[in-house]
């Protein structure tokens, strides 16, 4: 087979013909295997997304007496742990490194938005002080900055250590912004200035696009936010497609034998944290952007970096869009069951994390590879199609 | 002109010492075999040699240039590759995907910002992986996972990835490790093909004597850390020094 290729371009076609040739028993594994459908699905799904949390489940709701039905800035929240999450798994699912510092990016790219709102003024116009753009910009700036120092010391380290080191570094920035950096952050009183301007200096963030009241979750806050994801699933599916891809997941599984490839580990796990990094300062400057307020148990505490494994985890890790799903039950259970009242036991308030903890425990024992991982495997088996492994045996 | 020398090279481990002033020279183009009882001191000459291990002393010359204590990607990216004694590869890729990253690493270097670009764009990654697998003889089984393939088959698909990295000087340590005799047998015709086809300079740790003295031109002989012998097959074996180490002065 290696004779008759062309040297331009000969592997790639034969490879596309083999994969066509090989798949009309399973194709749908296939489809679901391809990544670029993925994120097809993704931005299709996006755009009843908001429709089905928030006015479907509330008919639902209505009909059965429980309120289960999403409010209006859920599925923005939902989208903008989403991008968090997706960069988180570059690094937690591929290259295998399990961060508990994350909430430091995250957090510090919220505040960096937040400050520069209220404080660039003085030297810029105000729409673009004020400009959502320029806010994520910044903040993604501000987390890529921090995490270069940050990696590079505890990648030095691995396993729980690395876990440690990261931990340590986010816990010292919460307690900066809590306590001696108060001038800058407002400590615990949280810091509220952030300004918010109009996107690109027309649309208000706040409002429905279409104004129609059963349309209310789509504003242009949600559009701006569902355009970010999508670029940042786009980012993480050349990421994964690039020569970045597969170095990552070869260092998840063999970290000697890639640096006896000839390749240096320490440089391209420092780039897979940075990389991640990035995505969960993308988010945070999101969050800022939704909350207009940032405190330091919300952005920077180390609770948000549990809750973004967790969310990964649940979701299903090494998968392109699986983490997204894991924060859309992450955020839905903390946000909407939180506020569900039952018989005998009464509201379930703050007993959410007792909730979420069951879920978990539930998702992880059934289906291992996260609920992605799970659905998959679930329609793979119904349609009758077994994968590569299990068709050997058959 | 030799293409990889040692000068008193010196592990210590604690008070253990584990190679000791083993000075040697593998010339360009040669099978160079390394025997010795357990614990002489094998696998730990070559991890100095390959920077999984720094030497304590002396110094360690490739093509050249003094590569003593460098990094194993340094040292692999300057021509030095390794095969491990455990089929060492990534499990859960393709068996084409575990080449691939030894080639993208030899064409690419040891790191890029490339995390953008597409990794289908990369022709010569590609004909270099097909190039090795056809070798090693997986070519047909590039798409399977790497943990499903039988162990012999790990095994090549291990020299695979070690090939794809493009090495003047391949490391093998005991290849045929718990092979059967039948994939023994192929091993050793591979190890003979690769010479052949790619202008390999080899140092092969192997255990099995027939093995050896099938494909060594020269043999280095270790034992307790030093070298008691380096000449031809022929004068090894008639060595009472070797003979000594190896069955306590027993005749072979």
């Amino acid at each position: 087979m290696s004779d008759d290729t062309e040297p331009d371009g000969g592997p790639v076609v034969d490879e596309a013909t083999e994969r066509v040739d090989g798949s009309t028993d399973d194709l749908l594994e296939r489809i679901l295997a391809r990544d670029d459908l993925v994120v097809v699905g993704f931005v299709l799904s996006l755009f009843v997304f908001p429709y089905l949390l928030v006015n479907l489940l509330t008919q639902i709701g209505e009909a059965i007496g429980f309120s289960i039905g999403g409010y209006v800035g859920l599925p923005t929240l939902v989208l903008i742990f989403g991008i968090v999450v997706i960069g988180f798994n570059l690094l937690l699912g591929y290259t295998g490194l399990l961060s508990f510092g994350h909430a430091a990016f995250f957090g510090v790219s919220a505040y960096a938005a937040g400050i520069f709102t209220a404080e660039a003024t003085a030297f810029l116009p105000t729409a673009v002080a004020h400009s959502p753009l320029a806010m994520v910009g910044v903040g993604t700036f501000a987390a890529l900055v921090i995490a270069w120092p940050i990696g590079f010391v505890s990648i030095r380290r691995s396993g729980v250590y690395f876990a440690v080191l990261t931990l340590t570094f986010g816990q010292m920035l919460y307690y900066y912004a809590l306590g001696p950096g108060a001038w800058l952050t407002n400590g615990d009183n949280g810091f509220s200035d952030v300004n918010v301007g109009h996107l690109l200096g027309t649309f208000e963030l706040e409002e429905a696009i279409l104004g129609a009241d059963f349309l209310r979750a789509y504003t242009w806050q949600y559009v701006f936010v569902a355009v970010a994801a999508v670029f940042a699933l786009w980012m993480a599916n050349r990421i994964i497609n690039s020569p970045y891809g597969l170095i990552f997941k070869a260092l998840g599984q063999n970290e000697q034998r890639v640096s006896f490839v000839g390749l240096d580990v320490f440089r391209y796990k420092h780039m897979a944290f940075i990389i991640s990094a990035g995505f969960a300062g993308a988010g945070g400057a999101l969050f800022a952007i939704h909350e207009t307020y940032i405190h330091p148990t919300t952005s920077l505490y180390w609770i948000t970096s549990g809750d973004f494994v967790i969310m990964t985890i649940l979701g299903g890790t090494g998968s392109l869009v699986g983490p997204v799903l894991g924060a859309l039950i992450f955020e839905y259970v903390s946000n909407v069951i939180s506020g569900v009242s039952l018989p005998v036991i009464g509201a379930i308030g703050s007993l959410w994390r007792f909730v979420l903890g069951a879920v978990f425990v539930v998702i992880v024992w059934v289906f291992p590879k996260g609920v992605y991982g799970g659905v998959r495997d679930v329609v793979v088996a119904l349609t009758g199609r077994g994968d590569d492994d299990g068709g050997e045996e058959a | 002109m030799s293409l990889l020398s040692t000068t008193s090279l010196v592990k210590q481990f604690g008070g253990l010492t584990a190679v000791d002033e083993v000075s040697f020279e593998v010339d360009r183009g040669e099978t160079r075999a390394v025997i010795g009882p357990n614990g002489a001191g094998k696998s730990t000459l070559i991890n100095c040699i390959t920077g999984m291990l720094e030497p304590t002393r002396g110094t360690v010359e490739f093509d050249g240039e003094d590569i003593t204590g460098v990094e194993p990607h340094d040292a692999v990216q300057r021509g030095l590759s390794k095969s491990f004694q455990t089929a060492s590869i990534f499990p859960e890729m393709s068996v084409e995907e575990n080449v691939e990253i030894a080639a993208l690493a030899a064409e690419h270097g040891s790191f890029q910002l490339n995390f953008l670009r597409k990794r289908e764009s990369f022709d010569e990654v590609h004909r270099i992986s097909e190039r090795m697998l056809d070798a090693v003889e997986l070519l047909d089984q590039r798409d399977h996972e790497a943990a499903s393939l039988p162990y012999g088959d790990k095994r090549r698909l291990e020299i695979a990835i070690a090939l794809a990295s493009e090495p003047e000087m391949l490391f093998m340590d005991e290849p045929t490790a718990g092979m059967s005799p039948g994939e023994t047998h192929a091993t050793v015709e591979l190890i003979e093909e690769l010479q052949d086809d790619l202008e390999l300079t080899i140092l092969i740790v192997e255990h099995d004597m027939e093995v050896i003295f099938r494909i060594a031109d020269r043999i280095l002989v270790l034992n307790r850390g030093r070298v008691i012998a380096d000449a031809t097959p022929e004068e090894v074996q008639g060595d009472p020094e070797v003979q000594e180490a190896y069955l306590g002065g027993v005749e072979l």
